[in-house]
């Protein structure tokens, strides 16, 4: 774990479940998903860092109409996570009705997860702990 | 600005992108009155072009089939703000003295390929690697936006949709519109979603189209017309492009600096703004950028809404012809449209889209999930 942090790699481990966030060198907050530059410092020198998977809603939609690769999977929620370490994330919610979006709560907990979709792509979820 | 023009907006089948941009430069110059001659140096936006009509290094090309081969002519691309930059370069052109007249113009043609692939390339504006990768859409980005207004101030689904009624009601008498139809708040309503809470009348449509204008220095104006408009300020800023990476959804950080840049400049306050056109693109983005812009307070915009007073006969009416909403929104050519309906508006050539006071106005134009944003402030010559 000793190599400089890439966005390739960012992807690859959330692909094979196991999501890592980048933590900068100069203040230690934890950035995800990847920047050049720290949020709170401006720092570029980043190493890899795990994350407790606790987070909270801070928003989401669900999408009914999608771009050909998620035609399957419509409707399905995206939600913007605000994680425990102070890094918010964008990924699907997995375990509720996409018919009933209204029961959702702002600020409710969630947990990290991962969803293999139909396009074959995996990609960072989060459900109820 | 001595000259502005736009074609119709809608599905023009048939036609080019090229040829919807030479239409519009030739009704800002020759049906103007102005020699295309006298244009030394073209700026010019077009979106993507090379996902919608598999054509890039567009200025070039655009320039010379609008007749004016051997200028300079240069591309600007900020997704949906792509116009307005393009403004942007022109006026610092003219302000470094190293042109007296040049040409602002910007079109897309995006009714070529299927809705899945117009939406494909939208999305080209948002994130690839974090959030377009996994399925959220723009219709999403702005559904996000709404939800977090929503559960912030009370916005509802029926504030949403009286924006959807008053755009079709403003484009019903504008000719050059996409859609010419009054529709119920009940149909606005009944729409099926496209990204919860947003539904099929929260989103602007797919559209063709293009616009133009002709700037000079304040000294050269007067050959052209005697009442030109005045730019009085201009502004621009940018912001994160993932949403997760935003401090805060119910407003948009680069509208808030833009729009400030431009009020110093200009030495005015939202309160000196007679008319106003803002970015569209989804109804809950007319809410937001009336706050944004300091019209009402954040949260208050809906009230206004309900009061009438962003109607064309209000108090503070906003997006006088019908906005991107109900006109159309050619994603390149947006921003400089949106100068045209307040240079229109201005000199009250409106029509039957007049506003009652029209000394000052403003242009809002954003690109992408907000990233971008730019803020135009304009006055008639007299004001
Ligand atoms: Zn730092």
């Amino acid at each position: 774990m000793k190599d400089k942090p890439t966005v390739e790699q960012y992807l690859k481990n959330i692909e094979n479940g196991d999501f890592k966030a980048y933590k900068c060198q100069e203040c230690d907050a934890v950035v995800a998903p990847p920047s050049g530059a720290c949020y709170s410092c401006g720092g570029t020198d980043m190493e890899w860092t795990s994350v407790s998977g606790k987070g909270t809603l801070v928003s989401y939609t669900v999408i009914h109409v999608s771009p050909d690769e998620f035609v399957d999977e419509v409707p399905y929620y995206v939600a913007i996570v605000k994680l425990e370490e102070w890094t918010s994330v964008t990924g699907r919610l997995m375990g509720f009705d996409p018919l009933k979006p209204e029961e959702l709560e702002i600020g409710m907990d969630l947990v990290l997860d991962y969803h293999k979709g139909k396009s074959g792509k995996t990609y960072l979820a989060f459900r109820e702990p | 600005m001595v000259s502005a023009a736009q074609t119709k907006f809608g599905r023009l089948k048939g036609l080019t992108l090229r040829e919807i941009f030479g239409e519009a430069v030739d009704k800002a110059t020759i049906h103007s009155d102005i020699p295309k001659e006298d244009i030394q140096a073209a700026f010019i936006g077009t979106f993507i072009p090379e996902m919608l009509v598999h054509q890039g290094h567009t200025a070039p090309l655009l320039i010379d089939f609008a007749g004016m081969r051997g200028i300079p002519a240069t591309r600007h691309e900020a997704a949906c703000a792509s116009g307005a930059t393009a403004l942007r370069s022109a006026i610092m052109a003219i302000e470094s003295g190293l042109y007296d007249t040049v040409l602002v113009a910007a079109a897309e043609k995006m009714s070529s390929v299927s809705t899945n692939k117009a939406t494909e390339a939208l999305a080209a504006a948002a994130d690839d690697k974090f959030e377009s990768s996994m399925g959220l859409t723009f219709p999403g980005v702005f559904g996000i936006a709404a939800v977090s207004h929503m559960e912030e101030y009370g916005t509802t689904e029926e504030d949403m949709a009286r924006i959807a009624v008053k755009a079709h009601k403003n484009a019903s008498t504008n000719p050059l519109a996409q859609f010419q139809k009054p529709i119920s708040l009940e149909k606005a309503m009944d729409s099926r979603y496209i990204a919860w809470p947003l539904k099929l009348f929260d989103c602007s449509p797919i559209s063709d189209g293009g616009a133009a204008l002709v700037l000079t220095s304040n000294e050269k104006a007067k050959e052209y017309t005697d009442t030109p408009v005045k730019i009085a300020g201009t502004g621009q800023a940018s912001a994160s492009m993932n949403l997760c990476d935003r401090a805060h959804l119910t407003s948009f950080d680069a509208s808030i600096a833009a729009g400030k840049t431009a009020y110093e400049m200009a030495d005015l306050g939202p309160e000196d703004i007679d008319v106003a056109v803002v970015h569209d693109c989804f109804t809950i983005a007319e809410i937001i950028a009336s706050e944004d812009l300091g019209f009402f307070e954040p949260g208050h915009a809906v009230d206004a809404i309900r009061d009438g007073e962003t109607e064309l006969d209000g108090s503070k009416p906003i997006n006088p012809m019908g906005g991107l909403k109900a006109v159309g929104h050619p994603v390149g050519a947006t921003g400089v449209k949106q100068i045209v309906v307040i240079y229109k508006e201005l000199l009250g050539e409106a029509g039957k889209n007049q506003v009652p006071n029209h000394d000052i106005g403003i242009a809002h134009n954003f690109g992408g999930t907000g990233a971008s944003s730019v803020v135009t402030i304009m006055r008639r010559y007299d004001a």
